[in-house]
C-alpha cells in the first residue's frame, strides 16, 4: 500500500506517532519535489490539534522551517507559510511561533518575490494577531506593513486579499498600541483606503481608523485630515460592518471639541438618529443581523451622547428625545443598548 | 589491447588461432594509436557503420548507373588500348592460355594455401522457388500432438474468490473515513476560529463602547475642570480688583483728612518761624539797636577807662602814701 501513491502530490504518511517525524526527515531531502510533497502532507496533517502539539513539542522541527524559508523554490516557501498558517489556527501553534525564532525570517519574507508567498505570510501574521501577545510582537513590524500598504512607486499595490489581511493585522496591532501606526502617517493613508471600491477594504480600513482614533493624537489627525465627511458618507454604505466601523470612528472623534464642531457642521445627528431607530427587518438571520446591528446602534448612541455635550447638539437632540426614550425603555431586549440609551437621555437632559 | 587469444603452431600441425569473442570496437575513421581505454568504446554491432546493411544487390548497381565522365571514359579507353597492346606484345613472347571456347569464360581461382579476401567480389546466390501454379495447395492437416498426461480443468465460479461488495467495504471505509475525518477536522478548525473571532469581536465591540464612554467622560471631566479653573481664576481676579478699589478709597479718605488742617498749620508754623515780619521793626532791630548799643558801649568804655585811670591814680597815691606812712612809721 505504501508503494503506490494514491495522491501523487503528497508524500506517503507513516502511521501514528511516526508520521510527523518522518515527514520532517523527508523535508531535508535535496530535491525540491520531495520537499513539496512532504509539505503538502504536513499541511493535511496539521488540521489535527494533536499533531500540532507533536510538532511543536518535538525536537527542532520548527528550526527546520527556518531553513526552508530561504529555499530557492518559491512554491516550497509558499507551502511552508501555508503550513505555519495552519499551525497558527490553534493557540499552541501561535504560542510556539512566538517563542521560537521564526518571526524575523518570516518578516523578511514579506518582501518576497512571489505573490502567493507574500499572501500566505500575511495570512500567518493575521492569524498570529488573534493572540494578544502576538499582536504585541508584531508592533515592531507595523511601519514595514504600513509601507507595504502604501505600495512603493512603480510597484503594483498588493492585491485586494492581501490588503484586507494587512489592514486586519494592523487593526489588531493598533488596538494594543496605536502609536507606531500613527507615527507612520497612518491616518492619511487610511483616508485613501476608505474610498476603495471593495467593501472588505473599506471595512478593515475603518476598523484600523477606529483603533487609531482611541488616542488623542489620532482624533486630532482625523479632524485635521478632514476625514469626517468621508466617514459620514460611509454611514450610508450598504455593508453593515462598514457602517458600524464608521460610526465607531465618529464616536471617538466627537469626544474632542474640534470633532464635535465638525460633526455638527456636517449635520450628522439626523443620520445617527436614523441608524438608531431603524427596526430589524427579517426574521431569519435575525441573530446574526442583530449582532452586527447591535454594534452599529451602540456606537451611534455613544456618538450622540458625546454630541449632546455641545449646546448646539443638545438643543437639537432635545427635540428628538422621544425616539431615544423609546430605546431606553424596558422593552428593549438588549441590556447594553438600553443602558446606552439611558446614558444618552441623561446627558441630554443635563443642566449646568 | 588485451588479446585474449591463443595461437600456436605445432610443428607438424596447421596453424590454429583461437580467441575469445570480443565485440567490435568503435574506432574513429582516422585511427588514433590504440590506448587502454578502448574497452569502453565497444559499440553495438547493429549501429556499426562498417557493417553492411540492407540489400547487397544495390552495391553493384551504383557504379554502372553513374554518369560516365567523358574524360574518364576517354582515359579508360586509352588504358584499354594500352593494355591490349601490351598483351599482344606479351603474347608474342610467352604462351598464354588459349582463348576460351564459345560459351565459356576463364575465371581466376585461388589455389594457394593462404586465402585472400577479394573485397570487390561479392558472392551472391540467387535461390528461387515457385510452386506449381495449377496445383491447389491441399489443406494442412490439423496438427494434434500426442496426448500425454492427465487432463485437468479448473474454473473460478462466481463468489469463490472473494465477494467484492464485502471486501471493498473496509477499503471504502478507510478512504471515506479518512476523507471525512480530514474534512471534519478542517471544519472544526474553521468553526473554532470563527468562534474565536466572533467572541473577540463581541468583546471588542463592548470594549469600544465602554472605551468611548470612558473617553467621553474623561473629556467631559477635563472640560469641566478646565472650566472650573477658569472660573475660579476669574473670581480671584474680581476679588483682587475689589480689594484694590477699597484700599484706594481708604487711602484717599485718609489723605483728604490729613491734608485738611495742613494749611493753617503751615501758616502757623511759618509765622512762628518768623517768616512774616514787619520791615520797620526789623530794620530798627537789625540796624539801629546795634549801633546804639555799640555807641553806648563806647561811651561806657570811655567811662570805664576813665575810672580805671582814676583808680590807678588813686591806687598809686595811696601806695605812695602808704609807703610814706610806713616810712614814717619806721622812722
Amino acid at each position: 500500500m505504501a508503494g503506490c501513491l494514491i495522491d501523487p502530490s503528497r508524500a506517503p504518511v507513516a502511521f501514528g506517532r511516526r508520521a510527523v517525524p518522518q515527514l520532517f526527515e523527508e523535508l531535508q531531502q535535496p530535491e525540491a519535489d520531495r520537499r513539496l510533497r512532504a509539505l503538502a502532507s504536513l499541511c493535511d496533517l496539521m488540521h489535527d490539534p494533536e499533531r500540532i502539539y507533536q510538532t511543536v513539542n518535538g525536537a527542532g522541527f520548527l528550526e527546520q522551517l527556518n531553513v526552508l524559508f530561504e529555499d530557492e523554490d518559491s512554491s516550497v516557501r509558499t507551502k511552508t507559510c501555508e503550513l505555519l498558517h495552519l499551525m497558527t489556527a490553534h493557540s499552541i501553534g501561535r504560542q510556539a511561533l512566538l517563542s521560537s525564532s521564526l518571526l524575523p525570517p518570516l518578516s523578511q519574507l514579506v518582501d518576497d518575490n512571489s505573490s502567493s508567498c507574500r499572501r500566505n505570510v500575511h495570512r500567518v501574521l493575521n492569524r498570529l494577531t488573534l493572540l494578544p501577545a502576538g499582536a504585541d510582537a508584531l508592533l515592531t513590524l507595523v511601519p514595514k506593513l504600513m509601507l507595504k500598504l502604501r505600495g512603493e512607486e512603480g510597484e503594483e499595490e498588493e492585491e485586494e486579499e492581501v490588503q484586507v489581511l494587512l489592514l486586519s493585522t494592523l487593526s489588531s496591532c493598533s488596538r494594543l498600541d496605536a502609536l507606531p501606526a500613527l507615527a507612520s502617517d497612518g491616518v492619511s493613508l487610511l483616508g485613501h483606503k476608505l474610498s476603495h471600491r471593495s467593501p472588505n477594504i473599506r471595512r478593515e480600513a475603518a476598523a484600523v481608523l477606529m483603533a487609531l482614533s482611541v488616542c488623542e493624537d489620532g482624533k486630532l489627525q482625523v479632524c485635521e485630515e478632514s476625514l469626517l465627511p468621508v466617514l459620514v458618507n460611509l454611514l450610508h454604505d450598504e455593508d453593515i460592518e462598514v457602517q458600524a466601523n464608521a460610526a465607531g470612528v465618529i464616536m471617538y472623534t466627537v469626544i474632542i471639541t474640534t470633532g464635535k464642531k465638525q460633526c455638527l457642521y456636517l449635520d450628522v445627528i439626523p443620520i445617527l438618529l436614523e441608524l438608531v431607530s431603524k427596526e430589524e427587518e427579517e426574521e431569519e438571520e435575525k441573530k446574526k443581523k442583530r449582532k452586527s446591528r447591535k454594534a452599529l446602534v451602540m456606537y451611534s448612541l455613544r456618538a450622540l451622547t458625546a454630541l449632546a455635550e455641545a449646546p448646539d447638539g443638545r438643543r437639537r437632540l432635545l427635540e428628538q428625545l422621544p425616539l431615544l426614550l423609546r430605546r431606553s425603555e424596558a422593552t428593549e431586549e438588549d441590556h447594553d443598548i438600553r443602558r446606552d440609551a439611558q446614558t444618552a437621555v441623561r446627558v441630554i437632559n443635563w443642566r449646568p | 589491447m588485451a588479446f585474449v587469444s591463443q595461437s600456436h603452431r605445432a610443428p607438424n600441425e596447421s596453424y590454429t588461432f583461437a580467441s575469445r569473442p570480443r565485440p567490435v570496437e568503435n574506432r574513429s575513421k582516422y585511427r588514433e594509436p590504440p590506448s587502454e581505454q578502448t574497452h569502453s568504446n565497444y559499440g553495438n554491432i547493429m549501429y556499426d557503420r562498417r557493417v553492411v546493411r540492407g540489400n547487397t544487390y544495390a552495391q553493384l548497381i551504383i557504379p554502372t548507373t553513374a554518369q560516365p565522365d567523358p574524360v574518364e571514359a576517354q582515359r579508360q579507353q586509352e588504358n584499354r588500348r594500352r593494355a591490349i597492346a601490351r598483351k599482344r606484345a606479351r603474347e608474342q613472347f610467352r604462351p598464354s592460355t588459349p582463348e576460351a571456347l564459345q560459351g565459356r569464360k576463364h575465371i581466376d581461382v585461388q589455389t594457394e594455401l593462404y586465402l585472400e579476401e577479394l573485397s570487390d567480389v561479392i558472392v551472391a546466390t540467387d535461390v528461387e522457388c515457385q510452386t506449381d501454379a495449377f496445383l491447389d495447395k491441399p489443406a494442412t492437416p490439423l496438427f494434434i500432438p500426442a496426448k500425454s498426461g492427465k487432463d485437468v480443468e479448473t474454473q473460478i465460479e462466481e463468489g469463490e474468490l472473494f465477494d467484492f461488495d464485502r471486501e471493498v467495504q473496509p477499503v471504502l471505509e478507510v478512504l471515506v473515513g479518512k476523507t471525512i475525518e480530514q474534512s471534519l477536522e478542517e471544519v472544526m478548525e474553521e468553526e473554532e476560529l470563527a468562534c474565536l473571532r466572533a467572541q473577540q469581536r463581541a468583546f471588542e465591540e463592548l470594549r469600544n463602547n465602554e472605551l468611548a464612554e470612558v473617553l467621553r467622560l474623561q473629556e467631559q471631566e477635563r472640560r469641566r475642570s478646565e472650566e472650573k479653573g477658569r472660573r475660579i481664576a476669574q473670581q480671584k481676579e474680581v476679588l483682587k480688583k475689589e480689594k484694590e478699589t477699597a484700599e484706594k478709597i481708604a487711602a484717599r479718605a485718609y489723605t483728604q483728612q490729613y491734608l485738611a488742617d495742613l494749611l493753617p498749620a503751615v501758616f502757623t508754623s511759618l509765622r512762628s518761624h518768623g517768616y512774616f515780619y514787619d520791615p520797620v521793626e526789623k530794620d530798627i532791630e537789625n540796624h539801629f539797636f546795634p549801633w546804639l548799643m555799640a555807641e553806648v558801649n563806647n561811651s561806657l568804655e570811655k567811662r570805664y577807662t576813665a575810672r580805671e585811670l582814676l583808680d590807678t591814680i588813686i591806687h598809686d597815691v595811696t601806695r605812695k602814701r602808704l609807703k610814706m606812712f610806713k616810712e614814717l612809721e619806721t622812722q
